[in-house]
């Protein structure tokens, strides 16, 4: 099953580039979310909260 | 703006919200039936409702059938009304409701007739999976569907939790079902010992996740602050726990495997990722509750939030014992014992059950257009759940250290205190049924709730189109002046979809890979071989009676288990081992070396009446087993389809295996006759005890098979 996965990972020189790339968008993606999260607009936050009250 | 009438479906809620009450009644039923039957042996009655088969029932019936069909409820009543458009399809709705109830229906069946795979909240066989992948996509589409024609641009966090429910969810279930079928009603696991416990548990474990959390999280974050009419505490912080959530949860499955043959690294992992867990958990929690801030009077007052008070605390609770007993030092206490069992009750009973009723609370009398029927009535369901719930656990982590203390306990002069493991069982019989009262009292306030709703429904009237009028959603968006990323991403689903998927698949490629690529993390030991065509059998009678829900084969590093079960259990020794038994409870004690220990004459008295080879004992008796032919059928097709995924019989050995078996079988039965048992070699009780008798020995190379491996 695998075995096709297995033959190329196997033989890839440098396949642990990948994984650190993996960390490294993820680290940035967080930290960009939470600056947005922390600096976003007070008004456009109301807007959202409001969504589950406002609609009928 | 051109206004837009149009109208939301309120009969597919009602429908969910029914199903919730049926199955919600027959699965705490069931789970109410296997905890008496802890208690009195005599109550696992037939073949078909023995504990070991009534537990798959209980977990798939709570977990798919009545969160399942809270969750829908839930989703197609907020979903709707946050798009400000009806479902895409009513059609779909329809297919998706009908289709969820069949395999209900089916899964109990199934699970019954002893049809399983064995694999833990993933017990239905390889028909039933691809049924529920077709479901699935049917819920996914018509949920998207509506997404995409929303007249509301904003996707409120609610929404992001539905579809990252939806994507993970489908990935899960997709990559741990991998199986080949060998009959219709019986298929093998791709995966084999290590790497396949770790897919299960990254399965398991992100089915609570995905399924039992995350689903419920978007739940409450609609309809607490509808009941509360407040918007919920902070949105900023529910963007962070959202993404946040997603992306560490899916790491934590090898917490389910500390202390056993799954490597160390990959252990480390699900440790450190579970306790980082415990912050974007409880930023739900702190959400959840704070809202009420300021108005905790309310709540007095109202038994919705009263629910959702309890709900979101016990959420709160369960998910800092989580992350505790994912601690290693915790854990080796906590492992196969009652302890796990409180946790996950603390988390269904609390979260999941009070969350449902509270959303049902709400919901019922809203669609009826009246009030609840008796707030008294009500106010005793929230007061009985509670005090259930805590009859519940308490007694069982009283049970769990009582026996944790007494299997580890050593004399002065230095051997187990306690040898005999059916000392532990009984002396936490007392605790096994007071946490049947407790659960009986949870299910007593389940059913007056029901009562309660349904007397609710019958003195209002049912809208089941509701009218509503909204502007059609502009072609141009004009973007505010300091546009982010995250706003950008919260008017595009697809685009949500594509990086949840991305995120949550992070976690299982990094865990998977090395497990499965290096060859050093499952060392190979050369004396470790295939099972003979009997033993396998032998092995799928196992899997159909649900001996791992009370059996472990897994002896962790630990003098007190060494001296009680033999060597502790190694990667190599379940490379053949399609699916792994390494179970997650002892009811009764570890098997993993149980080959040699006792006479074949032990094992078929045993297997008749337990107690009759061990007084007191709780287990079921299995005297079917004894009567029954062995169906040898299909072992031809067996040991093909281990071969192709790549158990090294030799080339044609399926053609010989039925002769082995019947030589390995005429063996089994001399040495009964020999102990003054007269038994047929054809009985399945040949094939169990041939299997029984192999566990553990490979490894002392003393394996006796009959054939010739390689």
């Amino acid at each position: 099953m695998f075995s096709f996965i297995k033959k190329y990972a196997e033989s890839m020189n440098g396949i642990e580039i990948y994984p650190k790339i993996a960390l490294v968008l993820f680290g940035v993606v967080f930290i960009g979310m939470v600056w947005f999260a922390l600096k976003a607009d007070k008004d456009y936050i109301h807007e959202l909260e409001q969504l589950p009250i406002d609609n009928k | 703006m051109e206004v837009e009438k149009f109208s939301y479906d309120n009969r597919i809620v009602r429908n969910f919200a029914y199903a919730v009450f049926i199955w919600g009644i027959v699965g705490m039923l069931v789970g109410l039936i296997a905890a008496l039957q802890l208690v009195f042996p005599q109550l696992n009655f037939l073949e078909y409702f023995t504990f070991g088969r009534l537990r798959p029932l209980h977990t798939n019936a709570v977990i798919f059938a009545f969160v399942g069909n809270g969750i829908f409820m839930g989703v197609y009543y907020s979903l709707q009304r946050l798009c400000k458009a009806r479902m895409w399809s009513d059609t779909l709705s329809k297919i998706h409701f009908w289709g969820w109830q069949l395999i209900i229906v089916l899964a109990a069946v199934t699970l019954l007739l002893g049809i399983t795979t064995s694999k833990e909240y993933a017990e239905l066989e390889w028909p039933i999976d691809i049924m529920i992948t077709l479901v699935w996509v049917i819920f996914g589409v018509n949920m998207f569907g509506t997404i995409l024609v929303r007249r509301e641009r904003h996707l409120y966090v609610a929404i992001w939790f539905y579809i990252a429910t939806w994507i993970t969810v489908a990935m899960l279930h997709i990559v741990n079902s991998m199986e080949l079928p060998v009959t219709l009603f019986k298929s093998y696991s791709v995966y084999a010992g290590v790497q396949d416990a770790l897919v299960q548990w990254w399965y398991g474990h992100n089915a609570v996740a995905f399924f039992l959390t995350t689903p419920y999280l978007g739940l409450m974050y609609y309809f607490l602050p509808k009941a509360a009419n407040r918007p919920i505490y902070s949105y900023r912080l529910s963007i962070i726990h959202f993404w946040a959530l997603i992306f560490i949860y899916i790491w934590a499955g090898p917490h389910h495997l500390l202390y056993t043959a799954l490597p160390d690294w990959a252990q480390s992992l699900g440790t450190v990722f579970s306790i980082m867990l415990i912050a974007p958990s409880w930023g739900g929690m702190i959400n959840g509750l704070l809202t009420l801030r300021g108005a905790w009077d309310k709540v007095r007052d109202d038994v919705v939030l009263k629910f959702f008070v309890v709900a979101v605390t016990a959420y709160g609770m369960a998910t800092f014992e989580g992350p505790m007993l994912s601690i290693k030092t915790v854990n080796a206490v906590s492992h196969y014992t009652d302890w796990t069992i409180a946790h996950v009750h603390i988390g269904a009973l609390g979260w999941n059950g009070f969350l449902t009723f509270g959303v049902l609370f709400w919901l019922i009398p809203q669609m009826y257009r009246t009030t609840l029927y008796s707030r008294k009535l009500a106010n005793i369901h929230f007061w009985l759940g509670t005090l259930g719930i805590v009859f519940y656990a308490v007694p069982l982590y009283w049970a769990g250290i009582t026996q944790w203390s007494m299997l580890r306990q050593f004399t002065p002069e230095g051997v187990l205190k306690y040898p005999n493991f059916l000392e532990t069982v009984t002396a936490i019989l007392p605790m096994y049924l007071m946490r049947a009262v407790g659960g009986a009292i949870y299910l007593t306030g389940a059913c007056i709730g029901i009562y309660n709703l349904v007397r609710t429904a019958m003195q209002g009237s049912f809208m089941a189109n509701e009218e509503a009028e909204a502007p059609a959603l502009s072609k141009e968006y004009h973007a505010h002046s300091n546009e982010h990323w995250h706003r950008w991403i919260e008017r595009r689903p697809v685009q949500m979809l594509v990086v949840s998927f991305v995120l949550v698949g992070i976690g299982g490629v990094i865990e998977f890979l090395p497990t499965f690529l290096i060859k050093s993390n499952i060392p190979t030991i050369a004396s470790v071989k295939p099972y003979t065509p009997l033993e396998l059998e032998g092995r799928d009678i196992y899997i159909r009676e649900g001996c791992y829900v009370c059996h472990s084969q897994m002896i962790r590093p630990f003098r007190s288990e060494t001296e009680r079960y033999g060597e502790y259990s190694k990667a190599g020794e379940f490379v053949y081992d399609h699916p792994f038994q390494w179970g997650s409870k002892r009811t009764g004690p570890d098997i993993a070396r149980e080959g040699g220990k006792y006479p074949d004459s032990w094992h078929y008295n045993h297997m008749d009446d337990p107690r009759s080879m061990s007084p007191g004992s709780i287990m079921p008796p299995y005297p079917h087993i004894l009567d029954h032919d062995l169906n040898i059928s299909n072992t031809a097709a067996k040991i093909r389809a281990m071969q192709k995924l790549g158990v090294p019989y030799p080339q044609g050995y399926d053609a010989k295996a039925n002769a082995d078996l019947e030589t390995q079988a005429k063996q089994i039965q001399a040495s009964l006759k020999n102990d003054g048992i007269n038994c047929s070699e054809k009985k399945e009780i040949i094939a169990l005890i041939a299997y029984l008798q192999r566990l553990g020995k490979d490894i002392k190379g003393e394996n006796a098979p009959v054939t010739a491996n390689k």
